[in-house]
């Protein structure tokens, strides 16, 4: 066994309830944030996602004395 | 001015106005603990021989006024007016939100009293005894329930990016205080952790670096991801970055506090787990800092006369500089050098001060010339405060790094035969200027703030004696 080999050795028969469930878990996670960055850099989902840039600004357009004609 | 009415009429901004107040107050107070035991650690003679003025029982002290009481009533403050301004709702509960202040301010003056007294849990930023752990606990529920019901309320379809890192932080925190804050009581204020060795060890930094992570950061970039294209009146750079920023940074995160332990009982492998994440957390930290201050492109010039916009874009700068120096102390061959020594502490004060406080510090303008519907007393007192912040956290933190490189390289110098080339002793007697330079740092830094606190009591106090459509307008409100 390679010193890199000995260095990633598990013992899988040791492995407890709570291994197996932090281990499932840990690659669920990992997985969910790998489908995550496939959606957000996916070039089809840009316009959808970058449409929520401007939200502070319409926030102030909403809010404005202009708009509302209070003044 | 109408509208600033309406919007009052509208929010429940009265609870905002409270929370910022406070959080400049215990500024002051955070840093000028800090001067002193920072003071303590040049000049001993200040202990006083007084067991209540000493460094060990001042720290602690220290640590939770700028972290709970400074930070968290800037979060709570920020918080509450982002997730009502980007909803279109006022709050779901009014009294939940006072229950939140009281509750907040009551942990407050809970720690002050028990920590000078030497009631401690000795978990680092979680030294607490069980009572207080337990109000705390209770207090931060009702102030995320009460976020996230606004937030089920909300008139628009959106839930906007900052509000995200808000909700990652209260999730996280919960879940990070109650595991790490289990303990057995023995008495009103003793109690002994649940986790022994090791594990506790494991737990302890668990919550340490994600107090830092979660706490001090995904709260305080949910700040930067509002205040930022506020004041620059610009929109974000890009919401996608933002996005994987967010999911990079909640994923990552959690793992990381093992590289608080390198060459100790855990397991070698955690380490190496905590540094490597450590390093890949580089990228969305970058991507953050880069979203932030390319929101600025093509208005650079705002620079030049906004000096509140001058707080929020420095405080990028040193989010992505800490970003980057931690992750290079994470790996084990700078940790071999940088661990128990001084370079720690000018790193965590280059996030803490270079950061977190300009962050807070411009989104804390920014709100009081909202929310009184006026402009700042002295913009020049904002410019001072601006320099004497900035110059202080660089004295401060070049004081610390030059401190801990040399106290690094002086506890591992070997002579021919083997020998320790240096005693202990010695390595403290070197450090005395930088100590010394660290306490003038912090001083700048403290006076600062009381600049700030001053600046901003008379710009409310001016602001209630004289309300004035003309200054709303200039306030742009």
């Amino acid at each position: 066994m390679t010193k890199f080999q000995e260095y990633f050795h598990t013992d899988w028969s040791g492995m407890t309830g709570t291994d197996w469930f932090g281990f499932l878990l840990t690659v669920f996670v990992f997985i969910v944030m790998v489908v995550v960055y496939f959606w957000a850099l996916n070039p089809k989902n840009k316009d959808s996602i970058e449409s929520h840039r401007s939200m502070l600004m319409d926030e102030d357009e909403r809010k404005s004395e202009k708009e509302d004609g209070r003044e | 001015m109408v509208a600033m009415q309406a919007e009052q009429e509208q929010y429940s901004f009265e609870i905002v106005k409270w929370f910022a107040y406070m959080a400049v107050v215990y500024l002051v107070i955070g840093t000028g603990i800090g001067v002193y035991i920072a003071s303590e650690l040049a000049w001993p003679v200040l202990n006083f021989d007084n067991p209540y003025l000493s460094f060990g029982r001042l720290r602690p002290l220290h640590t939770n006024t700028v972290i709970f009481a400074f930070g968290g009533s800037t979060l709570m403050a920020t918080s509450y007016y982002i997730v009502q301004r980007t909803s279109g709702v006022r709050l779901w509960s009014d009294k939940l939100a006072w229950f939140s202040f009281w509750g907040w301010n009551l942990v407050i003056l809970g720690f002050a009293i028990t920590l000078p007294m030497g009631l401690t849990q000795s978990k680092e930023y979680a030294e607490m005894e069980w009572p207080l752990d337990i109000l705390l606990a209770v207090v931060w529920l009702a102030y995320s329930f009460n976020f996230i019901m606004t937030l089920s309320i909300r008139k628009v379809s959106h839930i906007y990016v900052a509000n995200w890192f808000f909700l990652a932080m209260m999730i996280m925190i919960t879940y990070l205080h109650v595991i790490n804050s289990l303990a057995i009581p023995v008495s009103l204020f003793k109690s002994y952790s649940i986790f022994a060795g090791v594990q506790d060890a494991m737990i302890q930094w668990w919550w340490g670096h994600n107090a830092v992570g979660f706490f001090l950061t995904a709260g305080f970039l949910g700040i930067m991801y509002y205040f930022v294209p506020k004041q620059a009146n610009r929109p974000i750079y890009s919401y996608r970055l933002s996005v994987i920023h967010f999911w990079a940074l909640t994923f990552g995160y959690v793992w990381l506090g093992a590289h608080h332990l390198q060459y100790t009982a855990l397991p070698d492998w955690t380490g190496s787990l905590g540094a490597a994440i450590s390093l890949a957390m580089i990228i969305p930290s970058w991507g953050g800092a880069i979203n932030g201050m390319f929101t600025l492109s093509g208005a650079w010039d705002k620079l030049r006369t906004d000096y509140i916009l001058r707080f929020l874009i420095v405080s990028l700068a040193f989010y992505a500089m800490s970003t980057f120096e931690g992750p290079v102390m994470a790996s084990k061959t700078v940790n071999a050098l940088s661990h128990y020594t001084d370079w720690t502490i000018g790193h965590v004060h280059s996030g803490a001060l270079g950061w977190v406080a300009m962050v807070s510090i411009g989104a804390i303008y920014h709100m009081v010339e909202r929310l009184w519907g006026t402009t700042m007393y002295s913009i020049k007192l904002v410019n001072l405060h601006f320099w004497m912040a900035t110059i202080g956290t660089a004295v401060y933190i070049t004081a610390m790094w030059v401190a801990g490189i040399m106290q690094g390289l002086m506890w591992r110098a070997y002579d021919d035969y083997g020998n320790l080339a240096y005693t202990f002793v010695e390595s403290v007697a070197q450090l005395h200027p930088y100590y010394a330079m660290r306490a003038a740092g912090g001083l700048i830094f403290f006076l600062g703030a009381c600049v700030m606190l001053f600046n901003v009591t008379v710009t409310i106090r001016k602001a209630i004696a004289n309300p004035s459509a003309k200054m709303a307008v200039a306030a742009n409100i």
